[in-house]
């Protein structure tokens, strides 16, 4: 039951990441769920090489669930995703400025802020994202900082796997929502018995 | 080598962990035995934590103590071996975080404890590393990309 209810939660949030999206950018994107599901921190398998470079937007996540937010793309992807974002002829940006890092982190507050006031809507809590931080380097260290930082108080998490369409083209992006797990757990519990 | 884990070796060409941000990897070499390890590490200490597998080698204390343990087995001196810290960075510097510097805190600690010679580091920063140990030499090559 609450994994179902996770679901459809994820479905409504991805959809309306894909609206606000298209109004940012001017083109549709679809934002599809790859997986919703709790997983152990270090067993996270990263979708991309640790060493390969990618940039990487982290938002906490505080109020009555804790967490983070993290957007990657590979670096060539995030090069295009600035492109579409800013309007310029794909294969223009080769290097980014801080108007492109603004962007993303942009990018990044725009998504997981429609994931995280669906969900603060469904389960009737305060979800407080923060001010974005961006890197560019390798994969693995970034993503690792992130699960170092919610491994001091958690094994597993919740975690939500995103994919980004620019139609008509194929950009693998990822978000990543880590929650922790019984904090997600509870507040699904009690939205399910409010809902009675 | 994965975040949390160890690898003790005497004959594996190299011993290696791919993308360290805040994360410790802490190399420990004997190089009269020529046996080495590695530990990529990710908390100070399991005590901090409100969680604890208490052997569990993502906390630096516990990682330390069973490489130490697996060297002796196998033939290493106490007395001879040398250890390296590489990582604890801060990947996000607009984010004030101090992981990477209470890992580099709680090794040191700990190492100074066991007797252990820490002879070199590369610590620190806001750059991803990966790290090579090579059992042969006691070598430690650091990439670091930017």
């Amino acid at each position: 039951m609450q994994n179902v209810k996770l679901r459809e939660l994820n479905r409504l949030a991805a959809l309306n990441a894909s609206r606000a999206l298209f109004k940012l950018c001017g083109r549709p994107v679809d934002v599809r769920t790859l997986s919703v599901e709790v997983q152990k921190l270090q067993a996270l398998a990263p979708p991309i090489a640790p060493e390969e470079i990618a940039a990487g937007i982290y938002l906490p996540v505080t109020g009555h669930v804790t967490g983070a937010v993290l957007l990657i793309f590979p670096k060539e992807t995030a090069f295009t995703v600035c492109d579409l974002l800013l309007r310029r002829q794909p294969g223009t940006t080769r290097q980014l400025s801080e108007l492109d890092k603004s962007a993303l982190k942009e990018m990044g507050n725009i998504v997981s802020g429609n994931y995280l006031a669906v969900l603060s809507n469904a389960l009737h809590v305060k979800i407080i994202e923060h001010v974005p931080n961006f890197s560019l380097d390798m994969f693995g260290a970034i993503l690792s900082q992130i699960i170092s930082t919610f491994a001091r108080d958690a094994e597993e998490a919740l975690v939500v796997e995103v994919e980004f369409i620019f139609k008509p083209m194929k950009l693998n992006g990822y978000l990543l929502l880590l929650f922790k797990s019984e904090e997600i757990d509870a507040l699904v519990k009690q939205g399910t018995q409010k809902g009675r | 080598m994965k975040m949390g884990e160890t690898a003790v070796s005497t004959n594996a060409d190299a011993l290696t962990a791919t993308g360290i941000g805040s994360c410790v990897v802490i190399t420990l070499y004997d190089p009269k035995s020529k046996v080495g390890a590695l530990s990529h590490t990710m908390l100070p200490s399991h005590s901090q934590g409100s969680l604890h597998q208490a052997r569990d080698t993502k906390y630096i204390e516990v990682a330390i103590e069973e490489m130490l343990r697996k060297m002796l087995a196998l033939g290493a001196k106490q007395q001879d071996i040398e250890a390296k810290l590489i990582g604890a960075a801060n990947m996000f510097p607009e984010f004030e975080s101090d992981i990477g510097k209470q890992n580099v805190l709680s090794a040191k600690d700990k190492l100074k404890k066991e007797g252990i010679r820490l002879v070199g580091d590369c610590v620190g920063g806001s750059i991803g590393r990966s790290v090579d140990l090579d059992i042969a030499s006691g070598l430690v090559t650091v990439k670091m990309k930017f």
